[in-house]
């Protein structure tokens, strides 16, 4: 089925004369369009004016200054996998990337818009909160950076605002050494939606972070469990204590690629194998990045 | 509006007129007469639509045509321009498709794999193709032809 | 027989090289000219209603639009075994995204926003959607004219209720077979619907030019089939076979869901409709997914008994079909079953019920394995349950019950040839049966599962195949046929079958795709039969060649017929061991004599083959006194399965499958069926699954939710068995396999989750997410 819509096509080759487009009625930002297009084939958008944001110099870039990762907004999955940035200093990324849908959509699909479409079952959500991501947009009023867990508002809905275009996130690397896990859970080990995925960051001085993703209407940061976990060693028992705690964390529901009680149930197994990892990981005993941990 | 386009195709420059609306794949098989690319499922999900964009393997389903201008685009006609590959040949021989309808996008995604890593091991050759759905094979032969064809020498000595 | 060249060997395919460039044009690779129209479909919104209106005003003003036809225009019915089915809806709709009017215009934008415009006003009736709730005797009835239906003599429907077709197959006596038997078991298992998923959608282009001729260019199975329900259909239109030409190219993967006619029927009546264009029809994937054929869904219930020495004394098995609006071509899926759910076992006293139930969800039809997938899930579960219960290891309970040559069908006729018994030694052997295997992983477990299988072509008695051949001036081969490369090797084989005869290497012969017009007839290339039946024509029409060659050699150079034999593309003679003749030197030009006159002339040759012993005529209460079947196909599959007992989650580590094919034409291609068959038949159990909400709608008709296994959802080993017993009337004693090798793979995984946990799981598919909550679950 063609795309039957109509739209204008626009090619800014400026952030500034992108942000004067998208203020025309009706402008919609494209950058990998592994998600626009579908939409727009199935009436799901229907906007005026389709802005490219490709040409725009300076937003395929991965730098790292100090403790910040910046990510721009034309970064693909592809290039975290390719990185020696994030393979440095945040492998976590890599591992996320490695498990989103498969080579011909990672070469396209962008970090950012995955961030943007925020649907529910995204993977770089829980990946890049572990990190206190920031989003960096940048509008008619100037620019603005929004928390991560702040930005997720609901399925495809997000803090952008008409007018704006997301040009990047910022992700700020622990002070300490740390090592990660990015557990999906998918029906097929192929290209598959997430049921549920978790990222974890272990950080020497035994601080947690956990965040959960396709269990609740927008990626969550498991607070609670981080507060019972901090400053102590996984004993089998305080593993068993957070997995005790994950149900008032999450809220999963039962649609067609899982039911809310095997997404309850196996974010418990996650929980446990992802903070074993991740802790194994930092010891140096663990698996390699990219070994499936569920 | 429609956009006057210009690319390499194949290694040929042309310019054709576009709506932005087409995607590459319809643009490629109704203007273009390149029919390798096949329509599968039209949302990214089969891989049977497989293109090089700038190199890089995309579902060409999921590109609009307007958005290849400056870009050079290589389908499955423009990698076995100066004669089947390796890897083709292998793929024959191993009998490793059935139905075909798949085999353009499978080359394409081998192709990008063997620019990138000359010598894949088995894995690297089903991570390369995990997005290209096939019903008929199983992929085992398909897996195996490209393993054969791209086997480092040291290895392949007195191998048949 | 002599030594065999090219048959039996692993010559690569000869379609290959077309596949592998990209030359391999498929029905959306033609090119039309800027002539051709496009359609897109009205489509049902609704399970079961009336139509009150259709409003297509709006449509035909829109830019672009050179027509909008409904039922009104074509009130025809069309069906191959049943003729329920309708080119449009008529006064009624009978499942979601059934077709009810149709809009052809100039390119497919202008078709697709003219049909959203199209305006269906309905009426609702009370949605029928599970079989049981079907058979109620206060249940709406889906076809209340049921009764009126044209029908094969072999159905038997029951007008006045939603039952379709019931197949009824009694032998021997049951309730005494089970009074005699030890332990009886009984169990309901259940089967979703499924979907082909063939990579190319369905796809057709018609013309009818301006001297009123069709031409349908279709991705098929079928095209003579098509010819024929084009033809029947569009009668009352004025159109006969003589002038409907059917042209089907390579097909992208077909599994039985372009079998038959589904969507061509629309094509070919749009045609009609806008005389002297070419009109375009393309599912999408989603319109694949609903309205096409889909896999029926099956309720069954099994009862089994056997004495304490393992030996089986009744089986009964009633099935309950959900077989959709539309059953006509379903309605013989279920009568396959129904006179085949024995299974491959020697059962004297045996009842079977086998009921196609109409319901409010998309049509069903025919799917590689053909019912016995279906009925094989709770069956093969069934036994090895029997078997534990006997305290009889599985596979020695299979050994003792397994059928053989000469034992009694369950329609009384005698079993063929087979070598059933070979098969469950190879797979036993093959996955180290009697031993049980540890993870070194505390929270996974490994199982063993093992299932046996059998399948028959399920055809009418008469259906047949021809062959046409000839050669061409360097000693190479055409050949045309009908039946279709769906990627199951059949153009290679046909090759090896004819060049073995020939003595021409397959590589030296091209084997066309189908044009009803030049292309000889064949009934349609399903039931696993194109090897057998296709390849008993080509060798006929190979072996009327040879003679033509060896009368040519003999009139023109004098050698005895009984003298001359033909190897290496040549002929020689065995008293003249200095006499050789290349074919390319004579098989068009002929043989020049010594006075200047010449002999020969082109060699061609003909074959066609019908089975003259099948016969549809049985007792329709009991199936005794035919013949239906001509020969079953067997054998055995067995699995070593890892399941992490938290997740659910399934590695295949190793599967074998062995089967039993006469001969293996080429044993690569066998390989590919079994390598392929059996990730088709994992996906079925492992992962697939139709989901329908209470509406009737689909929920999943796309590749994001109704995913197949991609290259790293493959098991970690499948070890190919060939069997070669050989069937007496095959072409070198070959029979089918397509379908077979997916039909085990559902109960052998049951069996090995069984095995490793204890849980016992009656309904597909069994996913991770229903094993690792069943083990949740206490004791």
């Amino acid at each position: 089925m063609t795309i039957a819509h109509d739209f204008e096509y626009v090619l800014p080759r400026t952030l500034e004369d992108a942000i004067d487009v998208l203020g025309r009625p009706g402008a919609q930002v494209l950058a990998g369009g592994t998600d626009v297009v579908p939409w727009l084939r199935d009436d799901l958008i229907e906007p005026a004016l389709l802005v490219d944001i490709k040409a725009i110099p300076g937003l395929g870039e991965i730098t790292i200054d100090d403790s910040r990762i910046s990510l721009g907004a034309l970064v693909t999955f592809a290039d975290l996998i390719a990185s020696p940035v994030v393979a440095a200093h945040a492998p976590l990324l890599a591992e996320m990337a490695s498990q989103v849908a498969s080579t011909g959509v990672r070469n396209r699909a962008t970090v950012v818009g995955n961030v943007c479409s925020a649907v529910p079952s995204l993977d770089a959500g829980p990946a890049l909160m572990v990190y206190d991501a920031q989003v960096e947009v940048v509008g008619p009023d100037g620019d603005r950076l929004v928390p991560l867990g702040e930005w997720f508002v609901g399925p495809r809905t997000t803090r952008l605002r008409a007018g704006e275009v997301c040009t990047g996130v910022t992700l700020v690397l622990p002070p300490v050494d740390h090592a990660g896990a990015f557990l999906k859970l998918a029906r097929y080990s192929g290209e598959d939606l997430a049921q549920a995925n978790l990222a974890v960051v272990v950080t020497e001085d035994r601080n947690y972070r956990l965040a959960f993703g396709a269990v609740a209407p927008v990626p969550l940061r498991a607070r609670s469990i981080e507060v019972l976990l901090a400053g102590r060693e996984l004993e089998d028992s305080l593993v068993e204590e957070a997995a005790q705690l994950v149900a008032d964390e999450i809220s999963p529901i039962t649609d067609i690629r899982a039911t809310a009680s095997y997404r309850s149930h196996m974010c418990r197994v996650m929980l446990r194998r992802g903070l074993r990892a991740a802790r194994d990981r930092l010891a140096g005993t663990g698996p390699p990045y990219g070994t499936h941990v569920i | 509006m429609r956009h006057d386009i210009e690319m390499k195709l194949n290694g040929e420059r042309l310019s054709v007129e576009v709506h932005p609306r087409e995607v590459l794949l319809d643009v490629l098989r109704t203007q273009l007469g390149v029919k390798s690319p096949k329509v599968g499922c039209e949302r990214g999900d089969c891989g049977a639509c497989t293109v090089l964009l700038d190199g890089r393997s995309v579902r060409s389903c999921l590109v609009l045509a307007v958005e290849t201008d400056g870009h050079e685009l290589t389908t499955l006609e423009g990698i076995e321009h100066d004669g089947l590959t390796d890897v083709q040949e292998a793929l024959i021989e191993h009998s490793s498709f059935q139905c075909g309808f798949c085999a353009p996008g499978i080359v394409v995604a081998a192709a990008e794999l063997v620019t990138r890593t000359p010598h894949p091991t088995p894995e690297e050759v089903r991570e390369a193709i995990a997005g290209n759905l096939c019903r008929c094979t199983g992929y085992e032969a398909i897996v195996d032809a490209v393993v054969a064809a791209t086997r480092a020498p040291a290895h392949s000595g007195g191998e048949t | 027989m002599n030594e065999l060249h090219h048959v039996g060997s692993r010559a690569p395919r000869i379609d290959g090289r077309d596949k592998v460039s990209g030359a391999a044009e498929f029905v959306d690779d033609i090119e039309f000219g800027p002539d051709l129209l496009h359609a897109a479909v009205v489509e049902s919104a609704h399970a079961h209603a009336r139509i009150v209106d259709i409003d297509t005003s709006v449509a035909e003003a829109m830019p672009g639009v050179v027509k909008v036809v409904t039922g009104r225009d074509f009130p025809f019915t069309f069906g191959l075994y049943m003729k329920d089915r309708y080119v449009f809806a008529q006064q009624t709709v009978r499942f979601v995204g059934e077709q009810v009017a149709a809009v052809v215009a100039r390119d497919p934008v202008a078709a697709r926003r003219a049909a959203e415009a199209v305006s269906v006003t309905y009426e609702m009736l009370p949605a029928v959607l599970d079989p049981d709730d079907a058979l109620d005797e206060n249940a709406t009835l889906i076809h209340p004219e049921l009764g009126e239906y044209p029908h094969v003599p072999w159905f038997f429907p029951h007008g006045g209720t939603n039952v379709a077709h019931w197949r009824k197959t009694r032998k021997g006596d049951v309730e005494a077979g089970f009074a005699e038997a030890d332990v009886v078991l009984e169990d309901t298992y259940r089967v979703p619907r499924y979907a082909h998923c063939a990579i190319e959608p369905h796809v057709v282009v018609a013309k009818q030019d301006h001297a009123g001729r069709l031409t349908v260019w279709s991705a098929s199975q079928s095209p003579y089939i098509q010819r024929d329900l084009f033809a029947e259909a569009l009668a009352p239109i004025g159109l006969t076979h003589h002038d409907i030409r059917v042209i089907t190219p390579y097909v992208g993967g077909g599994f039985g869901g372009k079998a038959g006619v589904t969507m061509e029927i629309i094509g070919a009546a749009l045609a009609t409709a806008v005389r002297g264009h070419p009109v375009k029809l393309r599912w999408s994937r989603e319109q694949e997914f609903y309205n096409t054929y889909q896999r029926q869904g099956l309720v069954a219930t099994i009862k089994v008994g056997a004495r304490s020495d393992g030996t089986i004394t009744a089986l009964g098995h009633e099935m309950h079909w959900d077989a959709g609006a539309y059953v006509e071509y379903g309605a013989n899926v279920v009568n396959a079953a129904g006179l085949s759910a024995t299974g491959p076992y020697r059962i004297p006293n045996v009842s079977i019920d086998s009921l196609c139930i109409y319901t409010n969800l998309p049509p069903g039809g025919p799917y590689r394995g053909f019912g016995y997938s279906e009925f094989h899930f709770g069956l093969e579960s069934h036994m090895t349950r029997l078997a534990l219960e006997l305290g009889i290891d599985p596979v020695e309970f299979r050994r003792i019950n397994a059928i053989t040559e000469g034992d009694e069908l369950p329609y009384g006729a005698e079993m063929n040839p087979s070598g059933l018994v070979e098969a469950i030694d190879r797979t036993a052997e093959a996955i180290d049966w009697g031993t049980t295997e540890a993870s070194g992983d505390p929270r996974k477990r490994i199982g063993k599962g093992f299932a046996l299988f059998w399948k028959a072509p399920a055809m009418p008695p008469n259906a047949s195949s021809a062959s046409f051949l000839k050669f061409n001036e360097d000693g190479s081969i055409n050949i045309t046929v009908s039946g279709m490369e769906l990627g199951q090797g059949y153009l290679t084989a046909m090759a090896q079958i004819a060049g073995e005869v020939l003595a021409v290497p397959p590589s030296k012969i091209r084997v066309e795709t189908p044009d009803t017009d030049r292309n000889p007839y064949e009934w349609q290339t399903v039931a696993s039969h194109i090897t057998w039946s296709c390849g008993n024509a080509v060798h006929s029409a190979a072996v009327e060649a040879r003679e033509r060659i060896i009368d040519t050699v003999h009139a023109a150079r004098g050698y005895e017929e009984g003298t001359l034999y033909l190897e290496d593309e040549m002929v020689k003679c065995e008293t003249d061991p200095d006499f050789e003749l290349l074919l390319s030197d004579f098989v068009v030009s002929g043989l020049e004599m010594e006075d200047g006159t010449w002999r020969g002339g082109p060699i061609v040759g003909s074959g066609s083959f019908m089975p003259d012993f099948a016969s549809a005529q049985s007792d329709p209460q009991t199936s005794q006194g035919g013949h239906p079947n001509v020969h079953y196909t067997v054998g055995a599959a067995g699995v070593v399965l890892e399941i992490d007992i938290e997740t659910g989650k399934m590695k295949v580590l190793r599967a074998a499958l062995a089967v039993d094919v006469g001969k293996a034409i080429n044993p690569t291609t066998v390989e590919g069926q079994i390598v392929g068959g059996m990730l088709q038949g994992l996906a079925t159990v492992l992962y697939e699954d139709m989901r329908f909400d209470a509406e009737g709608r689909l929920l999943n008709p796309n590749f994001t939710d109704y995913k197949i296994p991609t290259s790293l959802d493959t098991p970690e080993m499948v070890i190919p068995i060939i069997v070669e017993v050989p069937q007496p009337d095959g072409p070198f004693g070959a029979r089918g396999v397509g379908e077979h090798t997916m039909i085990p793979a559902a109960p052998m995984i049951a069996n090995a989750v069984a095995d490793a946990t204890g849980l016992r799981v009656t309904s597909m598919p069994i996913t991770a997410e229903k094993v690792a909550m069943a083990l949740l679950e206490p004791v």
